[in-house]
Order: structure tokens, then sequence, then C-alpha cells
């Protein structure tokens, strides 16, 4: 007499065994034996208690995380450089005598900008928790100077220098919004 | 095992916000489902180890993309299997079922063993078989979704999985009458 196949006994299981299957289990006990003794092989499956890892793989993925975030902050603060050198010289460029007050306001927006670049730094949140309101904060302010460090970069060699002045004053703005999310996270913890 | 929690929204936002604090709550919320997943799956405890690791890092660094559709433990599941599944493609060789057997046919024991459980005769089956077995039987996906993510056939999914039964059955047979 011919029995059903695992195959046969998997596709009844899933309801799907062909027609000579689906009536054979019917008249064959044992082949319902074996299709539940089938069952009862997944449900034990199931049943297996979790396996857990030897150790703590965490600080693992942390210094990798950590390690990729350093990468990206220099990878940025080399942009924003180049950005700034960049600029300087597209301002020399364009500057004329007579716009003497504009070219001294943009120098003082690209000053205090590298200053508060220097400031993040102590700030820097490689090792630092944030809380989630602050971390969405930051977040925010970094991508809104990265769009801005864009058009800047777009804009260096053709726009006037109001509008360079515009640019730059918003950019010192949002970095000192981004240096006060810092320090104020840094107070606040104790670091 | 089953895994059947939610993980606040909040804490994937923050995630999602590149907050570290979350990263961990993530990894700690989910490392023991994707650690028994693929040592289910995989022989060596290392290999499982590394999975476990390049699976979180993937979850991170596409964080951003998880849209909140389906359970977020769906999402990493399917990163950690497809990974597992890629370490065995890489090691093929290790992979490599004895194929002495006459697939879909029971009985037959070739397998000599003493009061073998199923747990210990799962983990005599190939890591392919292991994969097809445990994707399939435990975590619920279709013989489609598994043939998609080993690139082979549907055919071959199923038959993995009857072979494997059958080996199962074998070995279990032959642990109770020794």
């Amino acid at each position: 007499m011919m029995h059903c196949t695992m195959d046969d006994l998997n596709a009844l299981r899933a309801g799907e065994g062909s027609v000579w299957a689906r009536r054979h289990i019917t008249t064959c006990a044992a082949c319902r034996a074996e299709l539940e003794l089938l069952y009862q092989r997944v449900a034990q499956l199931k049943a297996l208690p979790a396996l857990r890892p030897s150790r703590d793989g965490w600080p693992a993925v942390r210094a990798v995380l950590r390690a990729e975030r350093s990468r990206k902050r220099r990878a940025w603060g080399t942009w924003t450089g180049s950005l700034a050198l960049a600029a300087s010289v597209a301002v020399l460029l364009l500057v004329r005598p007579s716009s003497d007050s504009l070219h001294a306001e943009l120098s003082r927006a690209k000053q205090q900008s590298a200053t508060l670049e220097d400031s993040l730094q102590q700030y820097d949140v490689e090792d630092r928790v944030l809380s989630g309101h602050a971390a969405a904060l930051v977040a925010e302010l970094e991508d809104r100077i990265s769009v801005l460090d864009g058009t800047l970069a777009q804009q260096h060699q053709r726009a006037r220098e109001a509008e360079l002045v515009r640019l730059w004053q918003e950019r010192v703005g949002l970095m000192r919004e981004l240096v006060n999310a810092r320090a104020t996270r840094a107070r606040y913890v104790g670091l | 095992m089953t895994v059947a929690f939610a993980v606040p929204d909040v804490l994937v936002a923050r995630a999602q916000a590149g907050d570290e604090a979350a990263f961990e709550a993530l990894f700690r919320a989910f490392e023991t489902p994707v650690y028994n997943l693929v040592r289910r799956i995989l022989r060596r405890p290392e290999d499982a180890e590394d999975v476990v690791q390049e699976t979180f890092l993937e979850v991170v660094r596409n964080i951003k993309q998880y849209r909140g559709e389906g359970h977020l433990w769906g999402w990493i599941r399917r990163i950690a299997s497809t990974k597992a599944l890629m370490r065995i493609r890489r090691d093929q060789v290790r992979a490599t079922e004895p194929l002495d057997e006459e697939p879909g046919k029971l009985g037959g024991p070739t397998f000599v063993g003493a009061n073998i459980d199923l747990e210990r005769a799962f983990e005599q089956l190939s890591e392919t078989s292991r994969a097809v077995v445990w994707l399939h039987d435990v975590e619920g996906y279709t013989h489609e979704e598994i043939a998609e993510q080993m690139g082979k056939s549907v055919s071959f999914s199923k038959s993995q999985l009857a072979r494997a039964h059958a080996r199962l059955r074998r070995m279990l047979d032959e642990g109770a009458r020794a």
C-alpha cells in the first residue's frame, strides 16, 4: 500500500494536499499518525526555550556606532571648514570698496560661526547620552545647518554680498542654538 | 519562541533622532529574540553573535527609513534572517547537507543516537535545513518568502522542509528505541 511522503504531509498541514493525499489520510491510520507526529514536532519546536547570547553584545555595537559618528562628525567639520575658506575667497573677489560695512558684517558673522564651531567641540556628544527631546532638537539643528551649508556652497560664487551676510548670520543663529542645546545638556548631566 | 511585544513609538522616535540611549533600549529589547532566531539557524554561537551585531548596526543605520508599517519585530527579524542566510551562503560548504536520504520517504533509519530529543536532533540538521524549518514552522514564513530570501526556488524550500522533517523523524525514532 502506498503511503504519504513527508512532502504530502507538509502539504496537508498547509491545507494544500493533493486529492489523493486528502483521500488517503482519511483511510490510513499510519499516515494519520505520521501527520499527528508532524504537528507535535512543530509544536515542540515552537515551544523550545529561547537561546541567549553568552555575553553582552551592546558594547561592541556601541563602539562601532560611535566610531561611525566620529567619522561623520570629522567629515562634517572638514566640509564646513572648506566652505568657510571658499566663502572667504568668494568674498575677496566680490567685495568692492563701496561695501565696507557689508564686508565687515560678513567677516564678523564668519568669525562668530568659527568661534561657535570651536565651542561646539567642547560639547561633542559622542560619549554622552541625550534625552529624546534634546536628541531631536540637536538632530533638527544639525539638519538645518547642513541645508544652510548646502545653500551657501551653491550661492557663494554668485550671491550678492547682502545675501551672503544674511545666510551667514542665519548660520550663526543656528550654531548658537546648537551650542546652547549641547551646553544645557552637559550642565544637566554634570559633564 | 513567539515574540509578541510592542515597543513604544516614542522609543522609535528617539532612535530615529539619533539618541544612543534609545538604540541601547532597542538592542536590549530585541537582542534575545534576534539571537535565538539566528542561533537556531547557525551552528556556531560566535557566528550568531556576529549576526546579532550586524543586524543591530543595520537597524540603527536604517531606523529613519522605518515608517512604522508592521511590527518593529517583523522588520528587525527580516534583517536578522537575511543576514543569517547570507552567512550560510558565504560558508556554503559548511552548510551542505549530506544527501544520504531519499527525499520525502519515511522510514529507513540511518541515524544512531541515544535518547536524542528534538532540540539535539534539530542541531544535527544542516544550517540550510535548520533555516527552512525554523523560518517556516516557527517564524511562520511562507515558502515563497523563504525562497526569495535564500535566492532559491519555492520547490527547493518545500523539499528542504520535507527532507529535514524526515531526518528529524528518523533521529527521534532511533533515539526512542536506543
